[in-house]
């Protein structure tokens, strides 16, 4: 029995570029608690605890600082800061995370098109593309390939870097903001939107091509048409994180969530902080359950 | 008999369609909301005059400093990034490290596979620690990364530890609640059959259910890895020396070039695990 077992193990399928990939990722993992030079005795000093018992002093609300917890006082100060920055915040924060996501849906739905292996070819959807030789078929492959790193490129700069950039250049709207978004979710997007395309069923992009139907129009009648359940689906994926960034961004100096939030802190009112940080929460719950909600309607 | 074809006819616009036109009347609302117009896209004297004076430099990064005073005792620039990178790779790899332990901690409380095995069905005792642990693992992720990190900033001030910790909650909280749906929809046969002969809860989880969820697990972790690297270049820009840091920094003393330096080198590391990962990821769920 134990003979049979250990044949068995041995016979199991190996495959050395995963070991060595989880092998390097564990290394770094401890590499960096072993060599990152923490300082683990600053953390857990008392100077740290007692700034935290400041903190926890500093976040009770305002007017109820120096006397008793009185529900009523602070039911007051949390409706007056909400009616007062709370709504707008709301909103701004929600306008520009659906705008972000249409923009990047629409442009990523475009470059996929010029992505997908099987359409960006000098001889779409044919077997016969993929031995073919030729300046035609070297340009499309270039074309497909270049779309492609760009789309990488687009995803690897984090939302926030290219934020503060456009912030600088186009001065203090609400479009660097929604720029920043749009690009990386364009990548992520477009990747997906390229991958499903792949994927896809060819049958039907396969007979229109056979009555001669060019690339624009298989992608408008076959293509999209078939990818539209699951690129709404992975658009409302991407709203999700887009409420949750669209709300940090603000932090930069747009009228969002954060630069309330990023006023609170200036000012040290760490008690409005805290609260505004809650108000963010109950946004990312609230939109988590719209997008759980149209997404089983799409699927 | 018209009619009744007309009756068999698909209403022009389905749920889909419904959905996709409402998204795209909500963009427009967005677009009039913000209060945004198509000219504000060019920007103006003086921000033209940075975007030209920065996008020229994307070609020519710079390969030593370019600040009019340097410190005698500063690295030079191309170590100086290289440092940034580490620190960016540690900040990182040790968030995930915290955050894969509590994430399968987590997760396994957040499963509905594993206590179906072990108590009645409707246990209060399961449903509870069901309960309890979806809403932590929802809390934790609904602040972003950023927010906790000024959180902890103002209560313990800087400090790396804290700030990988700032790291970890929200990240363990999206690894739960991926691995425990993963391991939900792993299928259950393995786990019946453990069941069937005796196998403890525990046991049926850790034998008969995470292995089959494995792949899917293993190549969701490396992606947010690789999320983990970008939060942590922007964990910079609130003080902690990572690359955002010195992209804030360059940037704002207008040494153009020195941004570009650091913004290619995040962008090679990025790059390179992006590539990596998909290779994985064909691997895995080969």
């Amino acid at each position: 029995m134990s003979a049979r077992v250990e044949e068995l193990r041995r016979a199991r399928p190996r495959d050395g570029f995963l070991r060595v990939s989880c092998a390097l990722i564990a290394v770094a993992m401890l590499g960096a608690w072993v060599f990152g030079g923490f300082d683990f005795g600053d953390t857990f000093s008392e100077r740290r605890a007692d700034n935290f018992a400041r903190f926890l002093h500093d976040i009770r609300p305002f007017p109820l600082q120096g006397r008793e917890w009185d529900f009523g006082i602070a039911w007051e100060w949390a409706t007056d800061l909400l009616a007062r920055r709370g709504f707008d915040a709301i909103v701004g924060t929600l306008a520009i995370a659906v705008l972000s996501v249409v923009f990047a849906a629409v442009s990523g739905a475009l470059l996929a098109v010029l992505a997908a292996r099987t359409l960006a070819t000098a001889e779409p959807l044919s077997v016969a593309a993929m031995r073919g030789g030729g300046w035609r078929a070297a340009g499309w492959n270039a074309l497909s390939a270049g779309v492609r790193l760009s789309l990488i490129v687009m995803r690897s700069m984090p939302e926030y870097v290219l934020a503060f950039l456009f912030l600088a250049m186009l001065g203090p709207n609400a479009w660097p903001l929604v720029l920043a978004l749009a690009i990386h979710n364009a990548g992520i997007l477009g990747r997906l939107y390229a991958e499903t395309i792949e994927n896809a069923d060819p049958s039907a992009p396969r007979a229109l091509r056979g009555i001669g139907a060019g690339r624009r129009q298989i992608a408008a009648v076959a293509l999209w048409p078939a990818a539209l359940s699951r690129g709404l689906l992975y658009a409302f994926y991407r709203w999700e994180t887009c409420v949750r960034e669209a709300t940090v961004l603000g932090m930069l100096g747009v009228v969002s969530l954060g630069y309330w939030i990023a006023d609170a802190r200036n000012r040290e009112h760490y008690d409005d902080l805290v609260l505004l940080i809650g108000l963010g929460v109950v946004l990312v719950l609230a939109g988590d359950l719209v997008s759980a909600w149209v997404r089983r309607a799409v699927r | 008999m018209a009619r009744e074809g007309a009756a068999a006819r698909p209403a022009p616009l389905g749920v889909r369609g419904q959905v996709l036109l409402a998204l795209l009347l909500a963009g427009v609302w967005a677009f009039w909301q913000l209060g945004l117009s198509w000219g504000d896209l060019v920007p103006s004297e003086g921000g033209r005059a940075i975007a030209g004076e920065f996008l020229v430099r994307a070609f020519s990064p710079a390969l030593s400093s370019e600040a009019e005073f340097v410190p005698p005792d500063a690295p030079p620039l191309l170590l100086q990034a290289w440092r940034a990178v580490g620190a960016t790779l540690v900040f990182a790899a040790a968030a995930m490290s915290l955050s894969i332990v509590f994430g399968l901690a987590l997760g396994f409380f957040a499963s509905t596979a594993w206590w179906s095995c072990t108590f009645p069905a409707g246990s209060w005792i399961a449903r509870t620690l069901y309960v309890v642990a979806r809403t932590v693992v929802a809390l934790m992720r609904s602040v972003h990364e950023l927010l906790w990190a000024l959180l902890f900033l103002i209560a313990f001030g800087l400090s790396d530890l804290v700030a990988v910790f700032a790291l970890t909650i929200p990240y363990a909280g999206t690894l739960a609640k991926i691995y425990s749906e993963l391991i939900d929809e792993a299928p259950r046969d393995s786990a019946r059959a453990l069941h069937a002969a005796g196998a403890s809860g525990v046991a049926v989880f850790c034998i008969g259910l995470v292995p089959r969820a494995l792949p899917d697990m293993a190549a969701y972790t490396f992606y947010r890895f690789e999320c983990a690297i970008r939060a942590s270049a922007v964990l910079g820009f609130f003080g902690y020396e990572t690359v955002g840091l010195y992209i804030k920094q360059s940037f704002s003393s207008a040494n153009y070039g020195e941004v570009w330096t650091y913004l290619y080198a995040l962008l090679v590391v990025v790059l390179v695990f992006d590539v990596w990962s998909g290779r994985l990821r064909k691997r895995l769920l080969a």
